[in-house]
Order: C-alpha cells, then structure tokens, then sequence
C-alpha cells in the first residue's frame, strides 16, 4: 500500500501539472479554481481538521491575501511576489492578533466568533482608502493561465507536504492533541495557547497565498467578493467531505466536489445551488470521518459502514 | 531531605463554595503519600491545584522549591508534573500507542524528542503498565481498567518526577487493584514521587507511606496510616457522629 502510494502521487502530480498542455482554456480555468479551492481546503484542515477548531474566518485570511497583493500592486506599484509576501504579513498579525482571544473560545462559539470577523472586515475594508473602499481595485491583467495554473498546483503541493509533515512530527501530534482533548493535551505539556495561534497562522498563510494568487489572476477585487463567507463554507465542505486530518482527503473533496458542481452549474442551473446543501447532509450523517476513511473501510465492512454512521449520529 | 512538592495555605473557592480551605502539607521525593476523603471533599480540585488545570485563589505551591502557583499546566508537565484524571481523558481518535506518544514528546525532557523514539518509549511505558498488547487500538476503544491503566502510562511517559493520581483505582476488581498497586509501588522504586487520591481505603492503607484526610476542604489528618485511621475525627468524618 505504502509503496504504491508514492508512485501513485508522483504520476497524479505529472498528469495535473500537464493539464494546460493538453487541455481546453476552459479546462485550465476551471483548473485554477479548483487548485486554489483546495489550498484552501488545506489551508482550513490545519485549524479545522488537524486542531479541531471550525474556523469560520479563514476567508478573512483570503481577502488579507487579495487585498496584499492589489494595494501593493495597485497603489505602490511593487511586483506580485512582494504583494503574496504583504499578504501573508497582513494574515500572520491578524492571525496573532485576533487569534489570541478568539481561540479561548471552543466550539461553536468560536466558530460563531470567526464568522463575525469576515463581516466587520467587510465593513472595515469598505472604508479604507487604500483599499479602493467599496468600488475595490483594478488589477493590472497578465494574460497567462498557464502561469497561475502552474503557481496554484505549485502552491497547493507545498501546503500539501506541510500537512505531511504535521500528520508526522511533534508539533501536529500537539495540534490533534488539542483536538482530541485541550486539557489532557496541556497536562500533558502541550503549549496549548501558542500551537492554537501557530496553527491558525499557518492556516492563515496558504488562505492568504490563494487570495493573492485568485486576486491576480481575476484582476479585480471588492470587498464582498474577497471576504466572501460561502467560500469559507465551500472550504469546509471540501475538507470534511474529503476527510479532516488527513493529508490527501481535502484535496479530493476540492477536485471531486469542484467538479461535480461545475458540472451542475452549467447542465442543471436550477438544482447546483442545492448541491453544497446536500453534500453537507450527506457528509456528515453517512461518513462523519471523510471521503478517504470511507474508501479505506468501505472494503472491509460495506454498506454497513454507511449504516454504522448512521446510528452514531442517533437520528 | 527536602520536601519535592510543597502545598503552602492553599485555597481554591468557586464562588461561594470553598472546595479547598487552607491546606498545606508536602510530599518527600520518592514517597507514597495518600490523601483519603468523602465524596466532594476537594480532592480533585487539589490536584487540579497542583498540576495547573485549575489558578488557586491563595495559598502557594511549589516544586523543588520553586513556586509554580502562576504557572501554566503545560510548563508545570515540562517540569516533571505528571496527573492523571479521574474522568480519563484519552485522546479518542488516536491509537493507544500514539495516546502515550504525546507524554514522550512533550513531557520532561521532551521539546527535542523525534516521533520514532517518543513511540519507543510509549511501547515501553505501555508494556509497564500491561497494556503491551493494546498498542495499536483505537483509545476509545479500550474498556474502563484498560483506560485507567492508560491514563497512568500517558502521565509516566512524561517521565514525571512527581505522579498525581486521581482515583486510579476506583471501578477496578481486586486483582486489578493489586496490580495498580504493584505498578505504583514500582514507579516509586524508579524514584518518582506518588500522590494517589483514593476511595478504597484498604487499597490506599497498604500502598501509602504517609495518609492525608481531607474533609470538606480542609485537613484533618497527616501521619502514617494507621494512627490516621484510628483518628477519632476521620472516624467522625467517613461513618457519621453516632456510628462512631
């Protein structure tokens, strides 16, 4: 299994690092979309899935990263490597910043505190000046997909191997030990306070990195549209559909889920809105633990892996 | 010989209730100390007390001489402060192995320690404590002994220097009380300090050098088990006035 596993990986990462190649504009579009929503997805799983917070303001580290990018390139005329960096700065120190108290919170509290803080940026971002207030900021365009397909896939490997490296070392055991239990973990040693606002920075950094990428590449943002919420709930559906806390699952959820809602969007309009809806049910009642638990032991229990489910959730 | 651990007119209040009233006593390295009392007596909010989970609201305490009162728990379990809980709290997701691996690599003399040796050592603090065949189940799936016994390898794979144990006893058949005792008995020959709450009085007589009796927060008794136990208040405070 193991051993199958890494060529199994080196021949996917080819075949997708190929695509503008061969395929349609349309696909290499699509492509970009789908590879940032994944960062994303791993972006999330860090403070999500590996400690257990359901952060619902990580799409205020995507909006940080859009509007690095678009004030440094717009109003200082600097290049977009240093626009990703300005992001990434402006993300770490909100991350510390408001990390700090919210992250006392647990639960849905704390998922409730975050969701607020999409919104206050909102309103906040609509007054500054620098940031174009309401109207936003036009980017200068680069025709070249090929160029942020590239980046996003680029991006999307390293955020991948830095959760590898989590599922294996001392700092990502004390991440889910925070998650299996805070006060055990602390007892234990586990600087609980600084892992929290770590993993939330970290989390914050590839949200931050797509922003900018996603800001570059569409080459106009406002504020509704960078601290938009429903891409946070897009993240997280994506993350647990595919598996929180697990190194591939959320990139699955991000390829497969982007797909088949492309694919409704443009076949049957009516009922695509419907779609995150009832992957949300589904997800949580039949496999709580992701796409990827379910594969592993679907072969060895099942149907009754569903109905197993099914039951822990005592409906 | 100086006393490891020192608990100095320690008071923890919860509003109006004072759970813990100007408590003070010490443990000696490598002593077995017992502290015995009735349900809601603030045994557990002692050792919640000293292993940090929970600020005392006066009174100091402190290790190897040094106050740790202000202390947070996770610097406390650096130091060689090793608890387990009452209520256990495993961590659920992960294998029993990995459950223990987390004490080796954050617990004293941990910060450097690489995830292959933490599991090393967690195997061999799993054997310890004869769970050696347990290793690659899930936490939440072990049975109520097989979580007390957990409970006591995660604490000592932090390689304490003094070891808390909260009720490690309590929901155990006779023979699994003799072999957490042998356990325990065992910890303290490698030269750690034991501070064990119990329920079962028989179990704490013969295991403990010293015996402490708390009664609605506060001290009653401190001395070797015996005369503790024949003390007329202690008496007094498990059976009721007229029984005694």
């Amino acid at each position: 299994m193991k051993a199958l596993q890494i060529p199994a990986v080196v021949i996917a990462l080819i075949v997708l690092a190929a695509v503008p190649w061969f395929g349609s504009d349309v696909l290499v579009q699509f492509g970009i979309n789908a590879l940032l929503l994944g960062v994303l997805a791993q972006g999330w799983n860090i403070i999500g899935g590996y400690t257990g917070y359901a952060s619902f303001g990580n799409s205020v580290f995507y909006g940080l990263g859009s509007y690095g990018v678009g004030i440094a390139m717009v109003q200082w005329e600097l290049p977009f490597a240093v626009g990703l960096a300005f992001g990434v700065v402006l993300s770490v120190a909100f991350a510390i910043l408001l990390g700090i108290p919210v992250l006392r919170l647990k639960g849905h509290y704390f998922a409730i505190a975050t969701l607020a803080l999409a919104q206050v940026m909102t309103a906040i971002v609509s007054n500054v000046k620098l940031a174009g207030q309401n109207i936003g900021l036009v980017l200068p365009p680069l025709n070249n997909d090929l160029l942020f397909y590239e980046l996003a896939l680029g991006l999307l490997v390293v955020a991948t191997l830095t959760i590898y490296w989590l599922s294996r070392s001392r700092f990502g055991f004390g991440l889910i030990a925070i998650r299996e239990n805070e006060e055990g973990a602390a007892v234990m040693g586990v600087n609980t306070t600084l892992y929290k606002v770590l993993a939330f920075a970290l989390s914050g950094v590839f949200s931050a990195l797509a922003g900018g990428i996603h800001a570059y590449w569409v080459t106009f943002i406002d504020p509704e549209s960078a601290f938009d919420i429903s891409l946070n709930v897009k993240m997280i559906i994506m993350a647990v559909f595919g598996g929180p806390g697990t190194v591939f699952g959320p990139i699955i959820g991000a390829l497969s889920l982007s797909a088949v809602s492309e694919f409704l969007s443009s076949e049957i309009t009516s009922i695509a809105g419907l779609f995150f809806g009832v992957v949300v049910v589904a997800a949580v009642v039949l496999m709580p633990r992701g796409l990827a638990d379910m594969l592993r032991r679907f072969r060895t229990t099942g149907w009754r892996y569903f109905a197993e489910n099914i039951k822990a959730t005592r409906l | 010989m100086s006393a490891i651990l020192e608990i100095k007119n320690v008071t923890r209040r919860f509003s109006g209730l004072v759970a813990v009233n100007d408590v003070s006593f010490d443990l000696q390295p490598k002593e077995i100390l017992g502290i015995i009392g009735p349900n809601g007596a603030g045994k557990t909010t002692l050792i919640s007390l000293i292993s940090g989970t929970l600020p005392p609201s006066s009174g100091d305490i402190l290790f190897e001489g040094k106050s740790i009162a202000n202390m947070p728990a996770y610097q406390r379990a650096r130091l060689g402060i090793g608890r387990t809980f009452q209520i256990m709290r495993p961590f659920p997701g992960l294998s029993v192995l990995d459950n223990v691996a987390v004490g080796a690599l954050f617990g004293r003399g941990g910060g450097n320690a690489e995830l292959a040796r933490a599991r090393e050592l967690a195997r061999a603090q799993l054997d310890f404590v004869g769970l050696g065949k347990n290793v690659d189940q899930r936490a939440d799936e072990l049975g109520g002994p097989g979580r007390k016994r957990l409970e006591l390898a995660k604490a000592l794979a932090m390689q304490p220097k003094v070891l808390l144990c909260d009720e490690v006893m309590a929901g155990l058949n006779l023979v699994e009380i003799d072999e957490v005792i042998d356990v325990i008995r065992k910890v303290r020959n490698e030269g750690i300090s034991v501070l064990v709450i119990e329920h079962v009085i028989k179990a704490i007589k013969s295991l403990s050098d010293r015996l402490l009796v708390l009664h609605h927060g506060e001290k009653i008794a401190d001395g070797d088990p015996e005369t503790v136990l024949a003390n007329q208040a202690v008496v007094e405070a498990y059976l009721g006035k007229r029984r005694a």
